[in-house]
């Protein structure tokens, strides 16, 4: 116990920041509440830093965790990406409570004060997902979903003064709870099926189940609730009805921090639970895998949520409403990785939600740049002609955009390449045809971020769009858009970071022994 | 200079008649590191060019850029030049660029590629003239682009820039995909500065056509680069000629893919060399600025081809009829190529024929297994043609862009155009072949010479071929110096007044200045300096990929060996054309026009001075039995395109996902209780299908296809 004790440094590091947060933003000076995204950066980049350090092979093997290396990856990646999201967010919360303030119309009033809430919000979704990484049972592993989670429900309310917001997070919070309903009932067929909740030993046992002739019954539903539940988090297909209402309410930041995030943290907790039955050929002596329910009903929600995300899509005039149906497009991305396992699939789903992190927060970070009479944009004819005002922002856009269609040599072809390459290698033929299919029809609606910046004329319309007066959205679009062309020179790099991650602890209790050799990868220029 | 004489015209004695391959072995160094940046200071001058173009500077400072720097990389060849001992090839590492490894049929493939060097005196020898030549072409066209400074300056020196880079990487690379990269980066500085001047429609379809039809070659150079990857699993030079000089492919035995690489190289070289029958986007490349015809389209870049073949000499021998194609290719385009020059008034055309023509020479040496006549050649040409071409750009200038012969006469009496007639007529008396005091006579002759020595199908109609394409050549090069340097003076100004001076009143030549007649002294001194290093190209080549023992003659007698007779019937062609051009060009003018005249009155003759001047209407040709056909495909598949395609499958399809949007649209209606009706509706649903419905869950995995 003590051991695992040591990874969660990174977290009780940020819960420190946390608290930290929440009293700073109760300050009556202005300038103790201005500075708070600096110090959530402080904590974040602090635990970035913490995070490699705590690896040990010797602290590794005491933890007992499946996948003891998950948590370094998976971390370092939230931090990262957490600082860009703190940028966005820097001058959202409170906004017209704070000018009113400074020009002395209103008294400074600690309830009516946020943005200290916000922050701690922000942190503690974040600890959430890096909290998830640490499961090694079904319990812990619920209280760290919903720790993601709950935060994130205040975050859309609190995000603009719009009943916009609050009704998306009304929507939010019942379709949440329900989902996370759906996967506590699996938790406790799990349970009941095995009567084990610790990830390792529900692995042992269904190893013996499964050497025993299939798994139990009991178990393959529950195994059913639990990925549907989890999936949620995802915006699966059918989980995502909530995505496109809560991505359009909530404001641009919260939207890009709901893509990132939550996603992140259902991917993770699907690698683990699925984990515990394994993928076929996995296990040393080859027999188990998925059971084929499993796979089936992963199969069809990778086909229907690429498919759907994609088409809804297609009919979309809002941008924020578009890359919603986007985001749940690339959840299906993510599913065929999850399908074709390890080695190759979870470390391209590791890589590609970096990928998506980053192009992703790009184009929500040009969204979160602009604003009209104090309103942030919504509507793809904002962004006509942005290209004669703010040149820079609309090649962002555009190279945020190009990268999520998977254009060469931008970061998200490499992602897909390598999700692909999965697919390909563990014989998904027919579900990487409807990928690639996906993926052409997504380049129609991306190319709209595309060609609207760059390529028309302003209209009236978009000419009465200026950008926000805080500048960190644009530096956070600007860094995110490097790293679109800049990661890609480092894939080989972060692909073998993201490899290390996946290899599962030895079994105990069966002499069933995990594959060790991982076929050679190309080794980096 | 005698002495040079003799050794050069001697048969060149080898140790060996036998046909076995054996390439000095390469060894990689840790010494000259700064070789390297020979490499990198033109791609530093194309960035520092960028830069000036983002700053929108309006002076000469590209120019002084771009010239300092590749001045720079000279100076650093020279040095590499002098460093470097005649042992064995070395490899200078400068960059991991490509390396990739993984799982082949039980063994693990490695593709190595990175940027290094490959410094024999075969590189030498063409990076010394293609960065000294780069360096005085650079300098010259800090003047002649004068009129243009400011955005066009800039972009002109940055083209300039891109292409040293590029023909460096071609020259010095150290495997095959440098080399190619280096090609498609001539190539695309090539179609930069020849569309130049870019508002004119001439240029601009001239830059595609250059473009177009080396695209043809560089498919055989690529497709040939991946054989030679496919049969002996590596792209580097010392493993690829490590693996030749070990032996087991004799022509007997190879399977086609290797027979079918020396073919392969070939076509990349004739498209990027301009040879039959790809060589029809060489004299229309003349619409880019003088500089750039000098450089690129005379001197360097022409030459990557004939670089190509002999770099790759030992795979060039793979199948034994590769290299007599070479050679009858070559011989065929000088010909060609000299008659079409011969009835031409344009004086670049005139100049581009010949560099054409010149380079049939070079096959021809190559294909007749003088490796060192055609390497000898190369670096001749690459001097005095730089000298004809900045001579003609200079008229150019100076006259407002005229350059028909027949309008401008008499230069050499012309205040402030005597170095330039001077120059212009050395450089005419070496591509003439001119005896002994002319680079150009010792490397011709080597070649033809050669031409009658070694054994081959028809050699010796090619090396009479040869000495008739010298006697045309040497005519067609004095007719332009007779008709525009001598005789009485007369001009009329070309159509192309950018100069504000010529505006409205009486048309005054602007003679050139001080940068341009000291750059052509400096280049015919270069030329006269060739003549000296035959010596040294003799020894270089012989420690070079290109060493092949060249067969020498049987007996040792005046007539028996033609590299004794060889210089007299070569001087007696050269001076035969020069006299035959002085009677109808300066003599006697009138008497060209009426030999002409006589011609076409004659219905029988009347085809030869049309089909001349008509360029053998090869243009035509092309044009009926490819463009032609290609256009109406084209158009038969537009029409396809359009109804077929578009307008039934694009749009057809185009309308399913939208239609399906439609469908599933009303399912997001906003009202929450309809969500989580529908998301329990899916769980319920899945959960249903695959718990209970074994046969459903058949009927996906037989959908999945293969998977487990």
């Amino acid at each position: 116990m003590a051991d695992k004790l040591w990874f969660l440094i990174p977290e009780i590091w940020l819960f420190v920041g946390v608290v930290v947060v929440s009293v700073m933003g109760l300050s009556r000076r202005k300038m103790f509440r201005d500075l708070l995204p600096l110090v959530v950066c402080v904590f974040l980049v602090g635990a970035f830093i913490i995070t490699p350090l705590l690896y040990s092979e010797q602290r590794i093997s005491a933890a007992g965790l499946l996948m003891p290396m998950l948590g370094k990856y998976v971390k370092m990646l939230v931090c990262a990406i957490g600082v860009i999201l703190t940028m966005l967010s820097v001058g959202l919360i409170d906004r017209d409570l704070e000018a009113s303030m400074s020009a002395g119309r209103t008294r400074f009033d600690p309830i009516r004060v946020n943005r200290g809430e916000y922050f701690s919000f922000f942190m503690l979704s974040i600890i959430g997902v890096m909290l998830v990484c640490n499961a090694n049972d079904l319990i812990w592993l619920f209280l760290a979903l919903e720790l993601t989670s709950l935060p994130t429900y205040i975050m859309v309310a609190i995000s603009r003064p719009s009943r916009k917001a609050q009704e998306a997070a009304v929507k939010y919070f019942f379709l949440g709870a329900m989902s996370a309903a759906m996967f506590l009932y699996g938790f406790a067929l799990l349970y009941g099926a095995t009567g084990e909740i610790e990830l390792t030993k529900l692995r042992d046992v269904f190893a013996a189940q499964a050497a025993a002739g299939g798994l139990n019954r009991v178990a393959i539903v529950g195994l059913i609730l639990t990925v549907m539940g989890i999936s949620f988090k995802m915006a699966v297909v059918p989980m995502h009805f909530y995505a496109a209402d809560v991505y359009e309410g909530a404001a641009s930041p919260v939207t890009a921090f709901l893509a990132f995030v939550p996603k992140t943290a259902g991917a993770v907790a699907l690698i683990l639970i699925l984990s515990t039955v394994g993928w076929s050929g996995h296990y040393g002596n080859g027999a188990h895998g998925l059971p084929r329910e499993i796979l089936t009903a992963l199969w069809i929600m990778a086909v229907l949520t690429m498919t759907l995300g994609n088409i809804g899509a297609l009919l979309q005039r809002s941008a924020k409403r578009m890359l919603a149906y986007s985001s749940i497009a690339h959840s299906g991305y993510i599913l065929i990785g999850l399908i074709a396992g390890p080695p190759h699939g979870l470390n391209a789903v590791l890589f590609y939600l970096l990928a998506y992190g980053v192009m992703n927060t790009a184009a929500f970070a040009v969204l979160a740049s602009f604003e009209r009479k104090g309103e942030e944009i919504e509507s793809l004819a904002d962004l006509a002609g942005l290209r004669h005002r703010y040149p820079v922002m609309a090649v962002a856009m555009a190279l945020a955009a190009g990268s999520l269609i998977g254009f060469p040599p931008l970061l998200g072809f490499a992602g897909k390449l390598y999700l692909f390459i999965a697919g390909v290698d563990a014989g998904h033929i027919a579900l990487i045809v409807i990928a690639g299919v996906n993926s052409a029809i997504s380049a129609f609606y991306y190319l709209w971020l595309v060609g609207l910046p760059i390529l028309a004329q302003s209209t009236p319309q978009s000419e009465t769009v200026v950008a926000r007066p805080v500048v960190w959205p644009r530096v956070a679009a600007i860094v995110t858009a490097i790293g679109v062309v800049i990661l890609p020179l480092f894939a080989q790099s972060l692909l073998k970071a993201s490899q290390a991650v996946t290899v599962e602890r030895e079994t105990t209790a069966l002499d069933v022994t995990v594959a060790p050799d991982q076929p050679e990868q190309p080794t980096s220029p | 200079m005698l002495g040079s004489f003799a050794a050069t015209i001697l048969p060149i004695v080898v140790s060996s008649e036998s046909a076995v391959v054996d390439v000095p072995v390469a060894q990689a160094t840790d010494a000259f590191g700064w070789a390297a940046l020979i490499l990198w200071l033109p791609a530093l001058s194309t960035v520092l060019c960028g830069l000036c173009a983002v700053m929108k500077v309006k002076s000469k400072l590209p120019g002084w850029i771009t010239v300092g720097l590749l001045g720079t990389s000279f100076l650093l060849t020279l040095a590499l030049f002098f460093s470097y001992e005649y042992e064995n090839p070395v490899i200078i590492h400068a960059l991991q660029w490509l390396n990739i490894s993984w799982n082949g049929e039980g063994e693990t493939v490695q593709f190595i590629a990175n940027f290094a060097l490959y410094v024999d005196s075969l590189t030498l020898l063409w990076m010394l003239f293609v960065t000294g030549l780069g360096t005085l072409i650079a300098l010259y066209a800090t003047e002649y682009m004068e009129v243009d400074v400011g955005k066009g300056y800039t972009r002109f020196f940055a083209g300039i820039s891109v292409f040293l880079f590029a023909m460096s990487a071609l020259v010095l690379g150290d495997n095959l995909v440098m080399l190619y990269l280096g090609w498609e980066g001539v190539g695309f500085a090539s179609y930069w500065l020849i569309g130049y001047y870019y508002k004119k429609p001439s240029a601009v379809a001239a830059a595609k056509k250059a473009f177009i039809v080396n695209r043809i070659g560089d498919f055989g150079l690529a497709l040939g680069i991946y054989f030679i990857w496919h049969n002996f699993g590596t792209v580097e030079y010392r493993v690829l000629f490590e693996a030749l000089n070990a032996g087991g492919y004799s022509t007997e035995t190879a399977g086609w893919s290797v027979r079918a690489i020396p073919y392969l190289l070939m076509l990349g070289a004739f498209g990027k060399s301009a040879q039959l029958p790809l060589y029809v986007w060489l004299p229309d490349a003349m619409e880019g600025p003088t500089p750039v015809s000098a450089l690129i389209h005379a001197a360097t870049m022409v030459t990557a081809g004939v670089y190509l073949i002999a770099r790759m000499y030992p795979v060039m021998l793979l199948d034994e009829y590769a290299l007599p194609i070479v050679a009858w290719i070559g011989g065929l385009t000088a010909l060609l190529a000299a008659t079409i020059g011969m009835a031409q008034y344009d004086i670049k055309r005139i100049f581009a024929y010949s560099t054409i023509s010149q380079l049939g020479y070079m096959f021809l040496g190559l294909g007749v297994l003088t490796s060192f006549g055609a390497a000898y050649h190369v670096f001749t040409h690459a001097f005095f043609k730089a000298v004809l071409f900045l001579t003609a750009g200079a008229v150019m200038h100076g006259f407002a862009g005229q350059l028909d012969l027949r309008k401008v006469s008499g230069l050499r009496h012309m205040p402030g155009w005597r170095i330039v007639s001077w120059t212009m007529f050395y450089g005419c008396l070496c591509l003439a072949g001119f005896p002994l005091i002319t680079n150009g006579f010792y490397s011709k002759d080597e070649i033809i010479a050669q031409a009658f020595i070694t054994p081959g199908f028809g050699f010796v109609a090619l090396g009479v071929i040869g000495l008739i394409t010298a006697l045309f050549t040497a005519y067609y090069a004095f007719r332009v110096w007779f008709r525009v340097c001598a005789g009485p003076v007369h001009f009329e100004p070309g159509d192309d007044h950018h100069n504000g001076e010529h505006g409205g009143g009486e048309f005054h030549p602007h003679a050139p200045r001080l940068v341009i007649n000291l750059v052509l002294v400096v280049i015919t001194i270069g030329a006269i300096a060739s003549i000296f290093l035959g010596d040294w190209v003799l020894r270089g080549v012989g420690d070079s990929t290109a060493v092949y023992p060249s067969p020498h003659a049987e007996g040792d007698g005046f007539w028996a060996n033609p590299h004794r007779w060889m210089p007299w019937v070569a001087s007696a062609a050269g001076i035969g054309g020069i006299l035959l051009a002085w009677y109808f060009h300066l003599a006697n003018r009138s008497a060209a026009e009426r030999m002409k005249n006589a011609l076409l009155a004659n219905g029988l003759t009347r085809w030869l001075p049309t089909a001349m001047e008509n360029k053998w209407y090869v243009d035509e040709l092309y044009h009926a039995t490819v463009r032609a056909p290609l256009w109406i495909l084209g158009h038969f598949l537009n029409l396809f395109d359009r109804y077929v395609v578009d307008m039934f499958l694009v749009d057809g399809i185009a309308k399913l996902p939208r239609a399906l949007a439609r469908t599933f649209q009303p399912l997001q209606n906003g009202i929450l209780q309809s969500y989580a009706v529908s998301m329990a509706g899916g769980l319920a649903l899945v959960a249903v299908l695959v718990v209970l419905m074994p046969q459903f869950v058949e009927w996906v995995r037989s959908v999945m296809g293969g998977a487990g």
